[in-house]
């Protein structure tokens, strides 16, 4: 973090996945590079205190190998196992995947819709904010020269609360989501106590869409409700036209999408 | 700068740029030529190695990273039993058409095979999602790699 502060130029690099072909296109130029894949101490999954913490530099394949999250969080696992090849996973980590910054990146709606907040140390401070707040704009984030993300937390889902990633791209594997969608239900009795909905590639960063999670806080889940929530989820994005898929597409998507993942979500509640 | 790592098992010493990739570092400086440039980016997979016994894109590793750890290529893997058996199964099954890809799909199978010596059809088509083969001869690929891993589990 101090050669993060000093160095004119420095970016930190960890696994490089995203970074290294957008060096050689010179869309980045950077002086100094900070590799960040070397330090062990920010490799880790644990449960603490009521949370799972990930370091940052945990690899996509470690989020695959783990019992943790796909047993507490199978959206966070479905996430990771669509991303890119084996190659890829091997090197690509959650701290990359969200400090690039990519609107369309695969871990955001998951760890947004599971409440996560990623911690943002720098040499004198440290704190946490939401992991939607990494985002700025494409693929801007929001953390000063000098900052790091260390790690994400999360609180560990309570019985009684399911997730579900849901995703579609122009093909099966190694492709990058036209939309992508994660949903979080918590449910008492047949009572809503608690939902979130993510959505990414539908505007400048993920969003999250609380307009539709307060349409079901409080009521009784059923498949008509999801329908009405997820129409509305394709109301509140705001998708563009580009090479890989039209505005109009990416709305219908995200009704399909939502739907998907909040049924997913809804039949992994055990209550 | 001086880099000193294991390459197929043996400790070398070499000389690197800091902004150079492992696939560069490989092929320009130590000869080791079945490792294969296609699309410099991640996505074709005729790259891959082992790094410290994982299948990873070599285009993508700066070199400087590998110091003090592990890389193999087909080169030091060929005479392991599980790559000898897979060699032969694509040569029997006719898995090479241009061979451009060949090498990295080895690799690729070499590490699922060496993790599920008993692939399912699925699993075996998810290992080498990240491996293009333009002259798309897929289905005996992967029939190669299923009669491999049956063969190694002396069910032929």
């Amino acid at each position: 973090m101090e050669l993060l502060a000093t160095l004119e130029k420095a970016k930190p690099i960890a696994g490089g996945t995203d970074l290294i072909p957008l060096m050689r296109e010179v869309e980045v130029e950077v002086e100094h590079l900070i590799d960040l894949g070397g330090i062990g101490e920010l490799r880790f999954i644990e449960e603490e205190d009521g949370y799972i913490r990930i370091g940052a530099t945990t690899t996509l394949s470690d989020l695959v190998d783990s019992t943790l999250i796909a047993s507490k969080a199978p959206a966070l696992w479905e996430a990771a196992s669509s991303m890119g090849s084996v190659q890829i996973r091997n090197r690509g980590t959650i701290g990359g995947n969200l400090c690039n910054a990519s609107p369309a990146a695969d871990l955001a709606p998951p760890l947004i819709a599971l409440g996560a907040e990623a911690e943002i140390r720098s040499v004198d401070e440290a704190r946490w904010i939401p992991v939607e707040e990494v985002f700025a704009g494409p693929k801007v984030n929001s953390l000063a020269g000098d900052e790091l993300l260390t790690s994400v937390r999360f609180k560990i889902p309570p019985r009684g609360a399911g997730s579900a990633f849901e995703k579609i791209g122009r093909r099966r594997g190694v492709t990058l989501a036209l939309v992508n969608a994660a949903a979080y239900i918590e449910l008492e009795g047949e009572t809503c106590r608690s939902a979130r909905i993510a959505l990414g590639a539908v505007a400048e960063r993920p969003l999250r869409l609380r307009e539709a999670e307060g349409r079901l806080m409080g009521e009784r889940v059923s498949e008509e409700l999801i329908e009405e929530v997820s129409e509305l989820c394709s109301k509140l994005v705001r998708p563009i036209d580009d090479v890989r898929a039209s505005a109009w597409y990416r709305k219908e998507m995200s009704r399909v999408l939502s739907r998907k993942a909040l049924l997913r979500a809804w039949r992994r509640c055990e209550v | 700068m001086t880099l000193r790592f294991k390459l197929n098992g043996e400790w070398i010493e070499c000389e690197a740029e800091h902004n150079e990739t492992l696939l560069d570092l490989l092929r320009e400086r130590l000869g080791v030529k079945s490792v294969k440039r296609g699309c410099n980016v991640g996505e074709c997979g005729a790259c891959t190695v082992l790094l410290d016994g994982e299948p990873v894109n070599s285009c993508l590793v700066l070199a400087p990273l590998v110091e003090g750890r592990s890389v193999e290529t087909l080169e030091g893997l060929r005479d392991k039993p599980v790559m000898r058996e897979l060699i032969e199964a694509f040569v029997e099954d006719g898995a090479i058409q241009c061979g451009f890809c060949t090498p990295g799909m080895l690799i690729s199978a070499y590490a699922l095979l060496s993790r599920n010596p008993k692939p399912s059809e699925e699993e075996v088509r998810r290992a080498i999602a990240g491996n293009l083969c333009r002259c798309t001869g897929y289905v005996n690929i992967v029939k190669a790699i299923l009669d491999a891993s049956e063969r190694l589990r002396g069910e032929d």
